[in-house]
């Protein structure tokens, strides 16, 4: 591991405040979307988020991203911390860091063609461009995007383009800076399996032509798989377990993790004797336990889970994770027990 | 073979535009037998729903079946008058709605929205109702004491249990799940399969599982339908769909799924776009996305058939004897 960080977040946090009872007597609770946040990128690297609606990793990316404030933490980005930069030297830094939203039907403005989405990071950060030279970068940046012939695509309207297409001009518009890095929020959850395929691959293909570092967030772990090199598992505002991809699958740690691989590979037809964990229970991000956040829905705690807040640790070179019963002595016996369905 | 619950036969609908007729569901065929799962899979706007709402004649204007036969048991429903529906929906055919957060009434009770579908559809009293009311809320696995809470007081996981306990009010012996599990977090999702794979077994009904999720859909039929453009495309055996499957459209979305396990499989996209299926002419509603398309594809329909015993597929490719692999 020799190359060097892009991006690191330490101890990022985020409360919202919630307000409850009755107007007279106005309650405040805080609600921690994001709690104490670690990690960093290399440079190349692709570092997936997963985790359940609600568990904040879009809050981790917004805050990343500058398009929110954090409550607490730093963010290293090239050594530079961007916690607490002002608002001019934030936009320079943006130069350098791009991002894809979740829904293409609403982040490209239906009242402007594609050429004048795709010009509007250039005029913003590259005013000595001239004009032909900047035609010449979208056009360009069209047919890296495969929608070629370029020319019949750039005077459409976004309604002139179906959903695929949408997102790789959404695409195109955060990488035509050439960005050393992007963050894509779920960029294929709105996609049909056989247009999300293309813009995977589209994603892997400019990873490689273009040396992007990316943090790829998306709740479906068959998608993590396929982009990511390591693999970030967030349950209620916490990582609760990190590590390279192909490691999290075969020797998932956290009973988290374990449930949402146990899922999915139960949803994979080939596998013979599965074994199913399902977990009971819902997720409650309003109350707030002293203890590890799963543990109402653990199928193995003991007094300290209760107590004590787990803390992220490492049990070798690529995997990290936040369970005080990680031992799996404990996980071995319940399986016998017949905890795990 | 079990006995056969519901049997679509020819259903075509369609839909009047300003451009022209919308020929959303054309020629669909198949069958479901007792206790048995059918996956019904395609992208959206293949017209998935459309069938459904079909089967329970809820289509209204601008859509209309206009050709075909819907047999539950020995009942017509195409032909059926709305009196005579008023006896099959519910009692013997329900369905549990795309999103159940906005199937359920949030001013009501669910108890009090469960029993109403009782109180309508059989001549019992109130407290039987309720009784009844409870059993099924257990059967779900929710708290029986809990049909005086509203709607907004359950989370989507069990908002979704909430609304299949109200699909099996009158005990039918089938249910058409339309997309129920969609947006729904994984693991709240596994909950839902697990739970309509249980109660499949306990009351031996017949699901018809609508869904663009193939993994999931895979995992938990018998059988899958796979529709694309209106038309079904191929119909068999969920193990002859992913080991032998016939139909290029088919190989094609299998392909285009990433593997959880077999993480070097390359995952392929489809090029090109859904044909407009207004005004379509006559031709394999596949052939401009198909690598093994040929002149007779544009021009001709290919006829859904079988290709062996219980697989049905709709592709020249079959007649032809050409292999059907893939060199990308």
């Amino acid at each position: 591991m020799s190359l060097p960080t892009l991006l690191e977040v330490v101890n990022l946090k985020k409360t919202f405040v919630r307000r409850s009872g009755s107007f007279l007597r106005p309650k405040k609770t805080d609600v921690y979307a994001v709690n104490n946040v670690s990690f960093s990128i290399k440079k190349g690297e692709i570092l997936g988020i997963i985790g359940e609606s609600g568990c904040g990793k879009t809050t981790t990316v917004r805050m990343i991203m500058r398009l929110m404030n954090e409550s607490n933490g730093k963010i290293l980005f090239n050594g530079q911390n961007l916690c607490g930069l002002s608002d001019e030297k934030t936009t320079k830094v943006r130069k350098d860091m791009q991002m894809i939203f979740q829904d293409p039907y609403d982040t490209l403005n239906p009242g402007m063609r594609i050429v004048d989405i795709l010009m509007e990071p250039l005029h913003a950060h590259k005013p000595n461009m001239t004009k032909e030279e900047k035609y010449q970068k979208v056009k360009e940046i069209t047919e890296a995007i495969e929608l070629i012939p370029a020319e019949d695509f750039l005077h459409r309207f976004p309604h002139q383009l179906s959903g695929g297409q949408r997102q790789r001009i959404a695409i195109a518009r955060a990488v035509i800076l050439e960005p050393s890095f992007i963050a894509a929020d779920e960029p294929t959850s709105m996609l049909d399996v056989s247009v999300r395929a293309g813009i995977l691959n589209l994603l892997l293909d400019l990873r490689e032509k273009m040396g992007l570092t990316m943090l790829f967030i998306t709740h479906d772990l068959s998608t993590a798989s396929y982009m990511c090199d390591r693999i970030a598992v967030m349950y209620q505002g916490s990582i609760v377990e990190i590590g390279e991809t192909q490691k999290i699958i075969d020797f998932p740690t956290h009973p988290y993790t374990k449930a949402l691989v146990s899922v999915v590979k139960d949803l994979n037809f080939f596998i013979e004797n599965r074994e199913t964990m399902i977990l009971d229970g819902e997720v409650d991000s309003t109350k707030k336990t002293s203890g590890c956040a799963f543990v109402s829905r653990c199928p193995h705690q003991e007094a300290i889970c209760h107590n004590v807040v787990p803390s992220l640790e490492q049990i070798d070179e690529v995997q990290s994770v936040a369970c005080h019963c990680f031992g799996g002595l404990k996980m071995e016996i319940s399986k016998r027990d017949g905890a795990l369905v | 073979m079990g006995k056969t619950v519901l049997s679509v036969e020819n259903l075509s609908t369609f839909y009047k535009t300003d451009k022209g007729i919308s020929r959303a569901v054309e020629n669909v065929s198949f069958t479901v037998e007792e206790g048995e799962i059918l996956g019904l899979i395609g992208e959206s706007g293949c017209g998935k729903s459309t069938v459904a709402q079909s089967i329970l004649r809820l289509i209204e204007y601008p859509g209309k079946v206009v050709k075909g036969k819907v047999f539950l048991h020995d009942k017509e429903l195409i032909s059926a008058s709305e009196a005579a529906l008023y006896d099959i929906r519910w009692r013997e055919i329900s369905v549990i709605p795309q999103s159940a957060m906005n199937a359920l009434n949030p001013v009501h009770r669910i108890g009090e929205q469960i029993m109403e579908a009782i109180l309508i559809h059989e001549h019992v009293s109130k407290k039987e109702a309720l009784a009844r009311t409870k059993v099924l809320l257990e059967l779900v696995g929710i708290d029986r004491d809990r049909w005086k809470s509203y709607p907004h007081e359950f989370s989507g996981g069990m908002k979704q249990r909430v609304a299949i306990a109200m699909a099996l009010a009158c005990y039918p012996k089938m249910i058409i799940s339309d997309e129920s599990t969609t947006g729904l977090d994984v693991l709240t999702q596994s909950q839902v399969i697990a739970l309509l794979k249980d109660l499949q077994r306990k009351m031996n009904l017949s699901i018809i599982l609508i869904s663009h999720d193939l993994p999931m859909v895979t995992s938990i039929s018998d059988k899958i339908a796979i529709m694309y453009a209106g038309k079904l495309v191929e119909w068999a055996s969920t193990d002859d769909i992913l080991n032998d499957s016939r139909h290029p459209y088919s190989r094609a979305l299998l392909d285009a799924t990433p593997d959880l396990v077999n993480r070097d499989k390359k995952i392929v996209s489809i090029p090109g776009t859904v044909p407009n299926l207004v005004n379509i002419k006559s031709c394999c509603r596949f052939h401009t996305r198909c690598p093994f398309a040929f002149e007779r594809c544009k021009v001709e329909e290919p006829e859904f058939k079988e290709v062996k015993p219980g697989h049905f597929a709709a592709c020249f490719l079959e007649e032809e004897n050409h292999e059907l692999t893939y060199t990308s």
